[in-house]
């Protein structure tokens, strides 16, 4: 595939300003469409989109593991609780009156002080 | 030219429409978007944004057990049951597992309930406990859903229940110490505001977003001893059994801090099932909530205005007729024959009535109950052992109780006569533990208290300090009237004691005020009294038990005074108290 230079028009104020000047010029041999630079702009505002909602969900994210951990945090928290009812119940002085430890026990039939 | 006026005037047509449409817009942007800004911001908000509460734990209450708190009433979480009944696809699965894994706390009617199509919400099962939830969870069971509650109870059972009191339904600490210290126990709720997605969990995203944690309530730990209650509940239960009678109190103080180391009436109830309660009497802490006439306890605050005054001492005699003349009232002992010269010491073993009197006539004129004998009884009773007011004691429904000032006509010299053995005014049993402990320890009014102190952060016990209120009577007074006391008991119950303590008590019996008259065949019966070594005196008790049986009244002697001692001697016992010799 070849390229050719396009013929443009120089006006008589651009010949004059470029007078004593390098005559030749670089022009790149690739040129945009309108199109190209519609799509191309779709393009940059989609990849700065996509930026922001990865940085709007990692936020998100966190917050769903943050929820996550305090849920399990808060199931704990209610075994624990379970766990401390179950113990002051296992201690209680019914409880304590009534094990198998305290009904055999016997009352002594004499005590002193050591004076 | 026709054509170019044409084309000319279509594109001002089709400007001119542009123009009216982009203006239509602006407008209603506009109005949208500056005049209906707020509103709009609102919606968005009311959709977007949660304010969720994050409840504050109720405090819990604490006894002790000698030193170490231990809970007696704590909070638990359990789940309410629900059904959908629009929902439901497998009614006879869901009645199984719920009746399985529920028992008694599922509904009896569950088919009636999941019957009813019309409805979204029906009650299954109440009161579940996380492991019971679990397990229905774990059945997968189409249309049922959980209720998180919380709910208070209570390891020791019913120990204590009057001065604990409960919570009710909305929440409310109702009677007791969840009453009275309600609003210690409840703490603050805290706010979660923030932007919620469809299911209601938190994002961080937007501006305004709050998140206040909830402060709890105050984790507060009783004075009352759960070992010395529970032996105070067995002794009245016991009392009860052995009487006949139908109503017993008793309170346990520490009379060197005016900690309370128990407080129990009977009848009681289970405050884990209040709502069960047909007779709402029971919520009622009788110790502080119902004041009567404490008979010839009261003498011994008499005696302690006399020795006070100098116008008494334990040997000072007078002679005792069993009749004496007040105006116009004539004032008889209650055990008569005991004529002739007697010594105060014999007033008090004997509780003699005229001698009371005689003792206020002391303060007065010698003769008669004058308005400066007057004066100094109310300023002894009232002022000085705070007698007839509120103790500030931490249970709800406290009674002030009544006694009739000098100043009002009622307040003459029959009342007084009669208010110097106990009977013609009114006092809660805590108000005369209170007075009676200042008068053995020295003179040291305390206040009495349910308090022992609080669980600080890191669930560390910090006990609470006690200080003197006021000076009732001094030193000296004081161990006159621990004497005093302590012979009344040996002259009656020496025996009963174990050896080598100092034990010291006093009984009251009160007629029972009926439509303007005394009722002999009904009486009260009271007994107030110390223990200890023979320098300190560490715990003092008073006990109170009736029987509303017309044939079946109580005397503090024969009723009140064995269940004194049956405490006392534990107690002595618990306490470690070593004996003398």
């Amino acid at each position: 595939m070849s390229y050719q230079r396009t013929q443009n028009f120089v006006s008589r104020r651009q010949q004059n300003w470029s007078r004593n000047q390098n005559t030749v010029a670089f022009a790149s041999a690739i040129k945009l469409g309108p199109v190209t630079h519609t799509v191309l702009i779709a393009l940059m505002i989609t990849v700065l989109g996509l930026i922001y909602l990865t940085q709007a969900t990692r936020a998100t994210g966190y917050d769903y593991a943050a929820q996550k951990i305090d849920s399990q945090i808060a199931d704990l928290n209610i075994q624990k609780s379970d766990l401390e009812v179950e113990n002051a119940r296992l201690t209680a002085l019914e409880t304590v009156k009534n094990s198998s430890i305290a009904t055999t026990m016997t009352t002594p039939v004499a005590t002193d002080y050591i004076h | 030219m026709k054509l170019e006026l044409q084309k000319g005037s279509r594109s001002k047509v089709l400007a001119g429409l542009m123009l009216a449409m982009m203006a239509i817009f602006v407008a209603r942007l506009f109005y949208l978007q500056v005049l209906q800004h707020g509103y709009y911001v609102d919606v968005a908000k009311s959709e977007q944004v949660k304010r969720l509460k994050i409840p504050a734990k109720r405090g819990l209450i604490y006894a002790l057990d000698g030193e170490t708190p231990v809970p007696m009433v704590m909070n638990q979480i359990v789940y309410t049951v629900f059904a959908d009944p629009q929902m439901v696809n497998d009614s006879n699965k869901i009645i199984d597992v719920i009746r399985q894994v529920a028992g008694g706390n599922a509904r009896a009617d569950l088919q009636a309930l999941l019957d009813k199509k019309d409805s979204r919400y029906q009650i299954l099962a109440t009161k579940i406990t996380r492991i019971q939830a679990d397990k229905i969870k774990a059945e997968n069971l189409k249309g049922i859903g959980f209720q998180e509650n919380s709910q208070r109870v209570y390891p020791e059972g019913q120990l204590a229940s009057q001065t604990l009191g409960f919570v009710n339904n909305e929440g409310l600490g109702q009677y007791g110490v969840e009453e009275k210290l309600n609003d210690r126990l409840t703490g603050t709720d805290g706010i979660l505001q923030s932007v919620t997605d469809v299911s209601n969990v938190p994002l961080t995203i937007g501006n305004n977003n709050i998140n206040r944690p909830a402060i709890n309530g105050e984790d507060i730990v009783l004075s009352i001893d759960r070992n010395v209650q529970s032996r105070v509940e067995t002794a009245l239960v016991d009392a009860l059994a052995r009487t006949g009678a139908n109503e017993a109190s008793a309170i346990v103080m520490d009379p060197q801090t005016g900690k309370i180391m128990a407080m129990a009436n009977l009848p009681t109830y289970n405050q884990a099932e209040f709502n069960k309660v047909s007779d709402a009497a029971v919520f009622n802490n009788n110790v502080a909530s119902k004041p009567y006439e404490p008979a010839s306890i009261v003498k011994t605050f008499t005696f302690s205005a006399g020795i006070e005054k100098g116008v008494i001492t334990p040997t000072s005699t007078y002679n005792n007729t069993d009749h004496i003349q007040v105006d116009d009232a004539i004032v008889s002992n209650a055990t008569l024959g005991r004529t002739g010269i007697l010594t105060m010491q014999q007033v008090l073993n004997w509780s003699l009535n005229t001698g009371s009197v005689t003792v206020a006539q002391k303060l007065g004129d010698g003769q008669n109950i004058t308005r400066e004998a007057r004066n100094t009884i109310y300023d002894f009773f009232y002022n000085r052992f705070k007698l007839g007011q509120k103790t500030g004691v931490e249970v709800a429904g406290e009674a002030s109780g009544t006694i009739i000032s000098p100043e009002e006509v009622e307040g003459n010299a029959v009342r007084y006569s009669n208010m110097t053995f106990g009977q013609g005014l009114d006092l809660t049993m805590v108000q005369v533990a209170a007075a009676f402990s200042s008068m053995i320890n020295g003179g040291n009014y305390y206040k009495p208290t349910v308090i022992g102190g609080i669980i600080g952060k890191d669930n560390v016990y910090l006990p609470s300090t006690y200080k003197i209120d006021s000076n009732s009577i001094s030193k000296s007074t004081s161990d006159q009237m621990r004497e005093m006391i302590h012979n009344v008991r040996i002259s009656a119950s020496s025996t009963l004691d174990k050896p080598g303590y100092y034990i010291g008590g006093k009984t009251g019996t009160a007629e029972v005020a009926q439509n303007g008259a005394y009722l002999t065949n009904k009486t009260i019966a009271s007994y107030v009294g110390f223990g200890g070594s023979e320098d300190l005196s560490s715990y003092v008790i008073m006990v109170k038990i009736y029987s509303d049986s017309e044939d079946r009244a109580m005397r503090g002697s024969q009723e009140a005074g064995p269940i004194f001692t049956d405490i006392s001697n534990w107690m002595l016992d618990y306490l470690k108290i070593q004996p003398k010799g």
